[in-house]
């Protein structure tokens, strides 16, 4: 651990502020690298289920694998790379390693990744906030702009109304004050922030890059990391 | 409650049976949409091809259980719409055929164009296009800034289009343009893509990778006389209003993909997840009925249109803004079934969460179907009971 060995609420508002800043305003690959870095010690950050999402650097870089708060060594022929992603700034690579045992969700430096995580996805949200509201003012109908149209002004204000729930929720929060169950409502909340915004955007937010990427690739960072609850709750 | 008759039950099936032969392939479709090359003989794709061709000009309908099927029925096609997309989505818009074109030339088409047009369709498997959405504006028609001008004895196109499924693969199709300033002055025209100055650029998408949607740019591409359609109409026929009266035809279509999507996914949960607790069953059945509900919201809204009930266009609305809502709920739902890291141990439920957001945007958003349904509402349109 790093900067959040012994956490105290100043060092650890300001790391999730600057993922979060990172998240919005360069992408996905700085903000999961300045996580990791803040968080997992010299390993790949793995999930529940033995899964990453990372940064191909990273994925590349370690030789221990770290998913519950302890490294174990990886093994080429117990991993399984599933797919790459080219994103802005870089490729992401998903890869699953076999035989984990279950990670304890309820431990602590699980919970600061988690938590970490939902700060970079609400960074991400943002970011495809920003996107939207430039896209939707350039975008004419009749004799206005869209994002001048009731409807529109009425969903992005339900998205910020999210954010700053969201925001709230996790501020000053270190890891392990936020149970698991919480953690996983806020990751869900973000994804339906997420979709909202997609549904402003039309066809442009389901082309391959631009935000509609970076709203699959969250869901996708929430599915590796957070999961939804298995079997009726979280794990 | 809707029942189904005899004839719609006979479709509904013999695509279910077609279906299962898709959903092998809806990966394999997904990681290259030119492997629908490859599966032009696939039971399913094969009809497609040739639906909707009005009677008239179809001498070899489809047959079955005796029930002669042409494709032209709306209810008969979103029964049939949902059945495929349980087995994929994909392959139903990656399939050649006439699909939202024949719409629009069986409303807009004199005898000699429909001629034309449903020869070519039958000849062999052929891809059509549809092309109304603008890059600033979008399907706001009254902005429509692509141009149809005359140019010795007929005209010439000019002008972008963006976000056209097919595009790419297609030989022909419709193209709206504007011929002069308001609302009357847009006019539907058929277009051949192996015209000079008629290109079409694939855009990656994140989900429904089938459909192979495209940036269409014109440049003076040269339009006969002959191929302007809806010239026998009157002017208030043509254009826009023969546009939305196709997409009132086409959206319970639309909202059936969104219903079997959602449907692919529920039963991709119930195959996969046997013995799943009380509380989880429930919920499952809880999306079983939102499912049920929905489907019977799509049939209304299909037999409205085959009524031609002036209602028809609000119905539809509201079936496909409900639908579309569902399948994005349903896929997501259904991930949640299956822990952390479902999405990369389970691609198809992935794949069924990403094509889920495209029912969102096509043929009108969500926020444009409530305006319309809200239209409907406000000028007692909306036939309720």
């Amino acid at each position: 651990m790093t900067s959040l060995e012994t956490p105290d609420t100043e060092t650890v508002t300001g790391t999730w502020r600057r993922l979060r800043g990172l998240a919005r305003g360069a992408g996905v690959v700085p903000a999961l690298t300045a996580l990791r870095t803040a968080v997992c010690p010299e390993a790949l950050p793995c999930g529940p289920a033995g899964h990453a999402l990372v940064p191909e650097d990273i994925a590349e870089t370690f030789d221990h694998g770290w998913a519950d708060g302890s490294g174990a060594p990886r093994a080429a022929d117990r991993e399984d790379r599933l797919t790459e992603i080219a994103v802005s700034g870089g490729v992401l690579v998903a890869l699953r390693r076999r035989d984990e045992a279950p990670v304890d969700v309820h431990r602590a430096p699980v919970r600061a990744w988690t938590l970490g995580l939902a700060w970079v996805r609400l960074g991400l949200s943002e970011q495809m906030l920003d996107t939207c509201m430039t896209y939707l003012r350039g975008r004419v109908t009749g004799a206005g702009t869209l994002l001048n149209q009731q409807m529109v002004k009425g969903s992005l204000a339900e998205v910020a109304i999210e954010h700053l729930e969201i925001e709230t929720m996790m501020d000053g929060a270190l890891p392990g004050d936020l149970d698991i169950a919480a953690t996983v409502h806020l990751h869900a909340q973000i994804t339906r922030a997420d979709r909202m915004l997609l549904r402003l955007l039309g066809a442009y937010g389901f082309l391959a890059d631009g935000p509609g990427q970076v709203a699959w690739v969250s869901e996708l960072l929430a599915d590796v990391y957070v999961g939804p609850p298995a079997e009726g709750g979280p794990r | 409650m809707i029942e189904l008759d005899d004839r719609t039950r006979a479709i509904q099936r013999r695509a279910r049976e077609w279906a299962r032969e898709l959903k092998p392939l809806a990966l394999e479709l997904d990681g290259d949409p030119d492997a629908i090359y490859r599966h032009l003989d696939v039971a399913i794709v094969s009809y497609l091809t040739r639906m909707p061709v009005p009677p008239r000009h179809n001498p070899d309908p489809v047959v079955i259980d005796g029930h002669r099927f042409y494709g032209t029925g709306t209810l008969e096609r979103v029964v049939f719409a949902e059945e495929v997309a349980v087995g994929d989505a994909g392959m139903l818009l990656a399939a050649p055929g006439p699909v939202m074109s024949g719409v629009l030339v069986d409303s807009l088409g004199d005898e000699r164009q429909k001629e034309w047009f449903y020869s070519r369709i039958l000849q062999r498997p052929t891809w059509t296009f549809f092309a109304l959405t603008e890059p600033a504006r979008g399907s706001d028609a009254g902005a429509m800034e692509t141009t149809l001008a005359p140019d010795g004895d007929g005209y010439v196109l000019n002008g972008r289009k963006r976000y056209i499924g097919n595009a790419a693969r297609a030989d022909i199709g419709v193209v709206f343009a504007r011929t002069r300033p308001g609302p009357l002055g847009v006019t539907a025209v058929l277009a051949e893509t192996s015209d000079p100055g008629f290109t079409a650029e694939p855009l990656e998408t994140i989900g429904l990778r089938g459909l192979r949607i495209t940036n269409v740019t014109l440049d003076r591409v040269r339009i006969s006389a002959g191929n302007v359609l809806g010239q026998h109409l009157r002017p208030t026929q043509r254009g826009m209003w023969s546009a939305v009266q196709g997409l009132n035809r086409l959206r319970p279509g639309v909202a059936a993909f969104g219903l079997g999507i959602a449907r692919s996914a529920y039963e991709y949960v119930r195959e996969n997840r046997p013995g799943l607790p009380l509380r989880d069953r429930e919920r499952l059945d809880d999306l079983g009925r939102r499912i049920t509900g929905v489907r019977q919201l799509i049939w209304r809204a299909a037999l409205a249109v085959d009524a031609a009930r002036p209602s028809a266009g609000y119905e539809a609305s509201a079936a496909k803004a409900k639908a579309s809502r569902l399948a994005e709920d349903a896929t997501m739902e259904a991930l949640g079934f299956f822990g952390a890291g479902a999405r990369l141990e389970h691609p198809l439920l992935d794949k069924l969460a990403r094509d889920a957001r495209a029912v969102e945007f096509m043929e009108g958003t969500g926020n444009i179907q409530k305006l319309n349904l809200f239209t409907g509402l406000l000028q007692g349109r909306l036939h309720r009971g």
